[in-house]
């Protein structure tokens, strides 16, 4: 029988995991968002530059292991745990983002940049106005599941001291030496969290189907 | 105002456009007709640099299309397009369609943005439609749509390849009729276009292309009742007598 008084007498530092991990993604999934699209539109954009930068940036980032990035971010000595471990996370979904939202772009008519040029618009300003609303739209269910994903994987904060929720099941295991029921806490914390966001996604993934 | 001197244009081996010469007189209704994979798409597509030349000049009011020096954006202002299958932008509604270029690009307040698109929309005759989205409207009312959003700029040119092409043969006289009205009020227009009935009775004159060359320039009685080239004749016959 599950031992409920671990979840009762650290309660508090429960609730104080489960808030670093929520803020934690919540700062990684727009910053991510942001460095993601910045770096699909440099793939696309019409300077051969700028894809080969964002191709290797995809490249790398995508082929080393999330923990890995967590390290190096850590071990550069400039930040503490919750920061290194938030900005390692930002890299490393930024470049799945990118690769989702570049798909986006791709899938809508080459015509609406076309039409959207011969209005006099700049690239940046046709891209910005009408080419990404319309990918971003379609990148929703992906780049829902890659918020689940990003919750999953900040319990790497854990290995840098970061204070999250699976740092707190760290300790809490450490302290009571009962380690199985603790994680099954730990686990349960990340279901709250992570079960409607999935539902969410479907939800948003039925919406779009309808309308289109 | 718009000038082909010697213009050629390679996609890698392929020669799609072989020594153009063409001047496009303001006032001017031009219809380019001719096979499909004439170049006849390509030629239109060159004038607002959606496509660039390998070789040749051309210039729109004096101006080097293809220069590196040249603003494309500032002569684009100048040059409406009308594409085939409209490409409105389906997350806008078709007021905002409208009003986004005059905004961003010639900084019109949205006030003033708003008075011009209804202006033009009453024009083409869907003031009634300015609320809706794309996706709500007939492939006409589309059409008619993205003439307004041309005309917006208020260019001196407009450009429109194959306008009718896409639509349900009901609704390609209503967009036509526009484009004539267009047409009557003195504006510069390239068509790329087949409609037989539209370049006889609009065009002042018809340009014939095949295999990327322009084979003939005439006025559209002279091209219609007796076309010099072989070619245009074969073209005219398959075309007309079905």
């Amino acid at each position: 029988m599950l031992d409920f008084s671990i979840l009762t007498n650290n309660f508090d530092s429960f609730l104080e995991g489960l808030k670093i991990t929520i803020i934690s993604s919540l700062i990684a999934l727009l910053s991510s968002f942001i460095l993601g699209t910045l770096i699909a539109v440099m793939r696309i954009a019409p300077v051969k530059l700028l894809n080969w930068l964002g191709s290797v940036y995809i490249e790398f980032i995508r082929n080393i292991p999330v923990l890995v990035i967590v390290f190096f971010t850590y071990l550069s000595g400039n930040f503490g745990g919750m920061t290194a471990g938030t900005i390692g996370l930002t890299i490393y979904t930024a470049a799945f983002i990118a690769e989702a939202i570049r798909a986006g772009i791709m899938s809508v008519p080459k015509g609406q940049m076309e039409a959207a040029r011969s209005t006099g618009l700049s690239y940046g300003q046709a891209m910005r106005m009408v080419i990404l609303p319309q990918a971003i739209k379609i990148v929703i269910p992906p780049l829902g599941n890659q918020f689940i994903n990003l919750v999953k994987n900040s319990s790497l904060l854990a290995v840098v001291a970061g204070g999250d929720l699976m740092y707190q099941g760290d300790l809490i295991s450490a302290k009571t030496y009962i380690t199985f029921d603790t994680y099954v806490f730990v686990a349960l914390f990340y279901l709250i969290l992570t079960i409607p966001l999935s539902l969410g996604v479907g939800f948003l993934e039925k919406r779009m189907a309808k309308s289109n | 105002m718009i000038e082909f001197k010697q213009v050629n244009k390679f996609y890698g081996d392929f020669h799609v456009l072989k020594d153009i010469n063409l001047t496009i007189n303001q006032g001017e209704v031009v219809v380019v007709i001719g096979p499909s994979g004439s170049g006849k798409s390509t030629l239109l597509r060159c004038i607002n640099h959606l496509e660039t030349i390998s070789d040749g000049i051309l210039t729109v009011n004096e101006i080097s299309v293809g220069d590196k020096k040249t603003d494309i954006n500032k002569l684009r202002r100048n040059i409406g397009m009308v594409f085939q299958h409209f490409y409105l932008y389906p997350h806008k509604t078709v007021l905002e369609n409208i009003t986004l270029a005059p905004m961003k690009v010639l900084g019109l307040s949205e006030k003033e943005a708003k008075d011009t698109a209804k202006h033009y929309l009453a024009k083409v005759g869907i003031l009634d439609k300015a609320e809706s989205y794309p996706s709500q409207l007939s492939g006409g009312q589309q059409q008619r749509v993205a003439i307004a959003r041309g005309l917006a700029m208020k260019p001196e040119i407009m450009l429109f390849d194959e306008p009718t092409s896409a639509l349900d043969p009901e609704m390609i006289g209503e967009v036509l009729d526009v484009m004539k009205a267009l047409a009557k009020e003195g504006m510069t227009m390239v068509v790329v276009t087949h409609e037989m009935g539209f370049a006889r009775e609009v065009a002042d004159r018809i340009v014939f292309m095949d295999e990327g060359r322009i084979l003939e320039e005439a006025v559209p009685a002279e091209f219609y009742e007796n076309p010099r080239e072989e070619r245009a004749r074969l073209f005219l016959s398959r075309i007309l007598n079905h």
